[in-house]
């Protein structure tokens, strides 16, 4: 029996969620150094996690396995590969990130926002690693439920509506996803909801069972990622929640789509990606180009965020798409990559939120003078999440396009013009914020507290690193997603 | 003609006679007891329960026929069995302080609880059309009586009266049904219904058919599926609360018993000519019970149309048949019961006398006058909606995926849909306990809940986790409940 | 010669109108009396399929007695619900008896 560190990443957090709900009323400053403890165990298991991973096989490794409901062939299987290991250290970075951010910014019913904030965290490491239909559809739905308070209860605006159009929307994709693992269930002999044996067992099936299945788990993963027509939910929820979810929203919840397609829908159902493959790159352009106009149109600056990772989305799934092993090596980039960004872009504008109580570009102007380290942090991030050269948003863009190129030569020439709007919408905003003429309304801001550098800097210094040695990433990803393609083109 | 004396068999029928005996001590001693013992009635019925309880587990594995052949004691009698005497059992303990809150405290409503258990049983080890027939009527006949506890309430009366209309209605369609297969099989006993179905060309014959349709409709009204639900929401809404709970839970599941019975295992050789009918009934059943219950603002008229669409679900397994369908059908409505009183508790928890507070803007501001009751009323909420990891989804789950398996498909994408309508009417409970200011009322003071309420609440909350989490042993229980049927 | 046939129609028309009366019916006291009625005519039938069906065995009258005495029963309990509703709503007209709606 090995270390079981990644039942240890998955219920470490809900051990802390225990713990937090028997302390005291009250109690807020217990509470927040708990919630920092008990995620910050699971990031040191991560990179236990990084330095014990064998990069050079696809095999699943840290696999844990026991019997679970025998009677249904319901098993309990945990594993990592070179997909899943990427996936948790950034779950586990941005949620004890999250939390430390969470300090200042949350004073109401303290106790209940960290519990729920650590049960969310539990979802997410669980879907990350779990290797059992059952149990990864259980996690799956798990991370709804915290997610869904997180918003409606310390939300702004129309809080309510955001959360239950979030569940909902979600909801309704998981429930296709339901139906698709039951059918696997019952189509393959002998019964078993063990993804790594469906995975071989699968192509076997009839084509159109394979591309009926497809279509169900698509439109799961789909409202996750979240996919044009199904991509309402985001802008709601995003805007609406408070900053440190929606740095968990959308710097790991929107990946879980993605590592859906790539664990499951591509290696299953080789017929259904040969089959989609067209119409799941045109909905990527539409994704790319709709999300990143949709930007330039935006007054406010985190709703222009939320809109800017349905378009960066985009780029994954013409990655995917694609096939090919640059091109998923591009979107596996681009998923972390979009983590980290768009991650530490929502930290900065709760940053500005908190002080300012606005987030109308157009109010502000000229806070380079006022606030040069925010602004500098703000810029090198917006810098970042255009593509510039030396970070790691452009490693990943670049490999989407070449990688999907062969496959798709008039669907990603018109994906480009979408980095050139991503330019524009970026260079304008930064124009209108930080440079100019300084408005005196702001005289009275403060410059970001050293708690909250402290949240951004590891996410800078990751994607300056991994643009400049996007090596160590690609080492560790290599043969996972080569066997990805493999299994995608039976 | 001479007659044969029947040899009986009393140990098989020992749980029923110990419900039944206890229920006329009941009756007998609660005149001598003085108004401040009034409560040892209850006790006295709880611990009828608990002995019939052990009795039964006594006669798990056991495969045995009595009275010639007209009570069978079968593994699927007993799981039943089980859950009637559970959901008695944690109705029981929630009645004792909302009777004593409502100064109804009555030694004929434990009597009545223990009667209509024992028709419950009746029902769910009945082998011949006669004692399904008696054990229904001792049911339905006490629970006229129970829906109409409340004698000075006139909602309580007009919910007796309805459900007694309905009731008996539904009687006479039954026992029309039951004479027409008489009349063609000769007897009515389930095994010989079995052999002159398989025997003879049975599809064709009109009298067994008609005879099937009215029992359909008969236990239709009884299991609550649409078209025959008028009477539930009404029924729900103004009985005592305890009571819209005990409905909810024994003799839906009971009627489920009889129900699956008959069509499962006496009319499984034309089960493809009924089988349509049903799917109809199923596809109705839930989408009717949850679209409606969007716009209720009454919080037991809601659980009385989400009480609908579960028996839906119940018959969507009922339509998958075979093993699985009946281990998913036993399992779910197992999972029901506890999740469900769970639920009523709650509600019952938040009354005050002569004052529900069944309305669903009593529950804002819940989550912050007392979390406790509020979390629980959302685990018991999440399990209704079939949200993991409780026992609502791990009860979908085996009957979706037993409907997938016999190749209902399109059955379980009107399920799975009208699972996800259902979040939406339980949900809006939860963001009024927990995103809405409690809306300014005079008693804002502490909830007291009863100890034997608490009890309730933690049995049912254990039970809803339980069956979530790991749900083998329970899982193993209801499939071995079957196994020996087919 | 009155056969089972000239049964069968006798308990059918019996049934209708016991249907019939309950649906038409607005007196609790006359619904009771409709669904006694369908009661009965299941009688009947039990007798006459006994008789005619299997005229050995039983059942059918002895099932037909237990009609009986459940139909008592409920009757009883019928009765007294009635009676309750008399006193409470001052009038046994189930259109008036609806204090709750949706």
């Amino acid at each position: 029996m090995n270390f079981p560190i990644l039942s240890l990443m998955t219920f470490i957090p809900l051990l802390g969620m225990v713990v937090i709900l028997f302390t005291k009323e009250g109690q807020d400053k217990l509470v927040r150094y708990l919630a920092a403890f008990f995620t910050f165990i699971p990031l040191v298991l991560s990179f236990i996690l990084l330095s014990r991973y064998q990069g050079s096989t696809s095999q699943i490794q840290f696999v844990e396995k026991f019997d679970w409901i025998p009677s249904l062939g319901i098993t309990y299987f945990m594993g990592a590969d070179g997909l899943s290991v990427p996936m948790l250290f950034l779950t586990a970075l941005l949620g004890f990130l999250s939390v430390i951010y969470s300090f200042g910014d949350i004073k109401e019913k303290v106790k209940q926002y960290f519990a729920f904030l650590l049960l969310l965290e539990v979802g997410m490491m669980g879907v990350f690693s779990a290797l059992d239909f059952f149990l990864f559809y259980i996690f799956w739905e798990i991370v709804l439920v915290p997610m869904y308070f997180l918003i409606g209860i310390w939300g702004h605006g129309r809080k309510e509506y955001s959360a239950i159009k979030f569940f909902l929307y979600t909801l309704f994709g998981s429930l296709f996803m339901l139906i698709g693992i039951l059918a696997l269930y019952f189509n393959v002999e002998p019964h078993t909801l063990n993804i790594m044996v469906l995975i071989e067992k699968t192509p076997l099936l009839t084509r159109s069972f394979q591309l009926l299945t497809f279509a169900a788990f698509f439109v799961a993963f789909a409202v996750k990622v979240p996919i044009f027509p199904f991509h309402t939910w985001l802008p709601d929820a995003h805007v609406d929640a408070p900053t440190a979810v929606s740095v968990i929203l959308a710097g790991i919840l929107l990946k879980m789509g993605t590592y859906g397609f790539l664990r499951i829908s591509y290696p299953m159902f080789p017929q259904g990606a040969m089959y989609f493959a067209i119409p799941i790159a045109i909905l990527a352009l539409i994704n790319i180009v709709y999300g990143a106009l949709v930007c330039m149109a935006q007054k406010d600056l985190k709703k222009m965020i939320a809109y800017s990772s349905v378009s960066h989305m985009g780029y994954c799934m013409l990655g995917i798409a694609a096939v090919t092993v640059t091109g998923i090596s591009g979107c596996v980039f681009q998923m972390v990559s979009h983590g980290l960004i768009t991650g530490a872009l929502f930290l900065l504008v709760g940053v500005l939120y908190e002080r300012a109580h606005t987030r109308e570009i157009g109010a502000f102007g000229g806070l380079w003078i006022k606030l040069p380290v925010y602004s500098g942090l703000m810029i090198l991030f917006c810098l970042g999440s255009l593509g510039l050269p030396g970070m790691s948003g452009f490693i990943s863009e670049f490999m989407v396009f070449i990688g999907s190129y062969p496959a798709f030569k008039v669907i990603v020439p018109l994906a480009v013009i979408g980095v050139v709007i991503t330019a524009a919408y970026f260079l304008r905003m930064i124009q209108a914020m930080f440079l100019g003429t300084f408005n005196t309304k702001w005289e009275g801001l403060s410059e970001i507290s050293a708690r909250e550098i402290f949240t951004v800097v590891p996410l800078a210094i990751l994607m300056i690193g991994i643009g400049v040695f996007p090596s160590p990433l690609a080492n560790m990803i290599k043969a996972t997603v080569e066997n990805i393609v493999h299994l995608a083109v039976r | 003609m001479d007659w044969i004396i029947p040899a009986v068999n009393l140990k098989l029928i020992l749980p029923e006679i110990v419900v039944c005996l206890f229920a006329i001590l009941i009756l007998v001693t609660d005149p001598f007891l003085s108004k401040e013992r009034k409560i040892w009635s209850a006790h006295l019925s709880w611990i009828a329960v608990v002995i019939a309880f052990i009795a039964n587990i006594r006669l798990w594995n056991l495969q045995e026929a009595t009275f010639t052949n007209m009570f069978l004691v079968d593994n699927y009698a007993t799981f039943f069995k089980f859950i009637f005497l559970a959901g008695s059992f944690l109705i029981i303990l929630i009645s004792m302080s909302y009777l004593k809150r409502e100064e109804i405290l009555h030694g004929e409503y434990f009597s009545l609880i223990l009667f209509s258990t024992l028709g419950m049983m009746l029902l769910a080890s009945g082998f011949d059309l006669v004692v399904i027939f008696l054990g229904l009527e001792i049911m339905s006949v006490s629970l006229y009586v129970l829906a109409g506890f409340k004698r000075s309430d006139l909602a309580s009366n007009e919910a007796s009266l309805k459900y007694f209309l309905m009731g008996a209605f539904a009687t006479g369609f039954l026992l029309y049904g039951i004479v027409m297969i008489y009349g063609s099989v000769g007897s009515t006993n389930l095994g010989q219904i079995i052999n002159h179905i398989t025997s003879n060309d049975a599809g064709s014959n009109l009298l067994i058919w008609a005879g099937a349709g009215l029992l359909l409709v008969g236990f239709g009204f009884k299991i609550a599926s649409v078209p025959f639900h008028m009477w539930v929401p009404d029924v729900y809404q103004g009985a005592p609360t305890p009571i819209t709970a005990f409905i909810s839970a024994g003799p839906k599941a009971a009627g489920f018993a009889a129900l699956l019975r008959v069509f499962l295992f006496s009319f499984t050789t034309i089960k493809m000519d009924w089988t349509m009918i049903v799917w109809i009934m199923a596809a109705l059943t839930m989408s009717v019970g949850n679209i409606v219950a969007l716009a209720q603002s009454d919080i037991k008229r809601m659980l009385a149309y989400s009480s609908i669409a579960h028996a839906g679900y119940v018959l969507v397994a009922l339509v998958a048949g075979g093993e699985t369908g009946v281990s998913s059908a036993l399992f779910y409505l197992l999972a029901y019961t506890f999740m469900n009183i769970g639920a009523f508790t709650v509600v019952i928890a938040l009354g005050r006398k002569g004052q529900d507070n069944t309305k669903l803007e009593d529950y804002s501001g819940l989550g912050s006058r007392s979390p406790i009751l509020a979390i629980l009323m959302t685990i018991f909420l999440f399990s209704l909606a079939g949200f993991p990891p409780t026992a609502g989804f791990m009860a979908k789950f085996y009957v979706f995926g037993s409907a997938v398996k016999s190749g209902f498909t399109g059955l379980v994408i009107i399920g799975v849909l009208n699972s996800l309508i259902s979040v939406y009417y339980y949900l809006r409970i939860v963001v009024l306990m927990f995103m809405q200011a409690p809306v300014t009322r005079t008693d804002n003071e502490r909830i007291k809940v009863a100890f034997c309420a608490i009890l309730v609440l933690i049995i049912s909350t254990w039970a809803v986790l339980q069956m979530g989490i790991f749900p083998q042993s329970l899982l193993s229980l209801a499939q071995a409940s079957v196994s020996s049927i087919f | 010669m009155i056969g089972l046939n000239h049964f069968l129609t006798l308990s059918t028309i019996l049934f209708c109108i016991g249907i019939f009366g309950v649906l038409t019916r607005r007196n609790a006291i006359g619904i009771l009396m409709s669904i006694e009625l369908m009661f009965n005519a299941v009688n009947i039938n039990f007798v006459a399929f006994s008789r005619f069906v299997t005229p050995t065995a039983l059942v059918g009258q002895i099932f037909a007695i237990f009609i009986i005495t459940i139909a008592a029963a409920e009757a009883t309990v019928g009765l007294a619900i009635v009676l309750l509703i008399y006193r409470n709503f001052k009038g046994i007209n189930v259109d008036n008896i609806n204090i709750m709606k949706w």
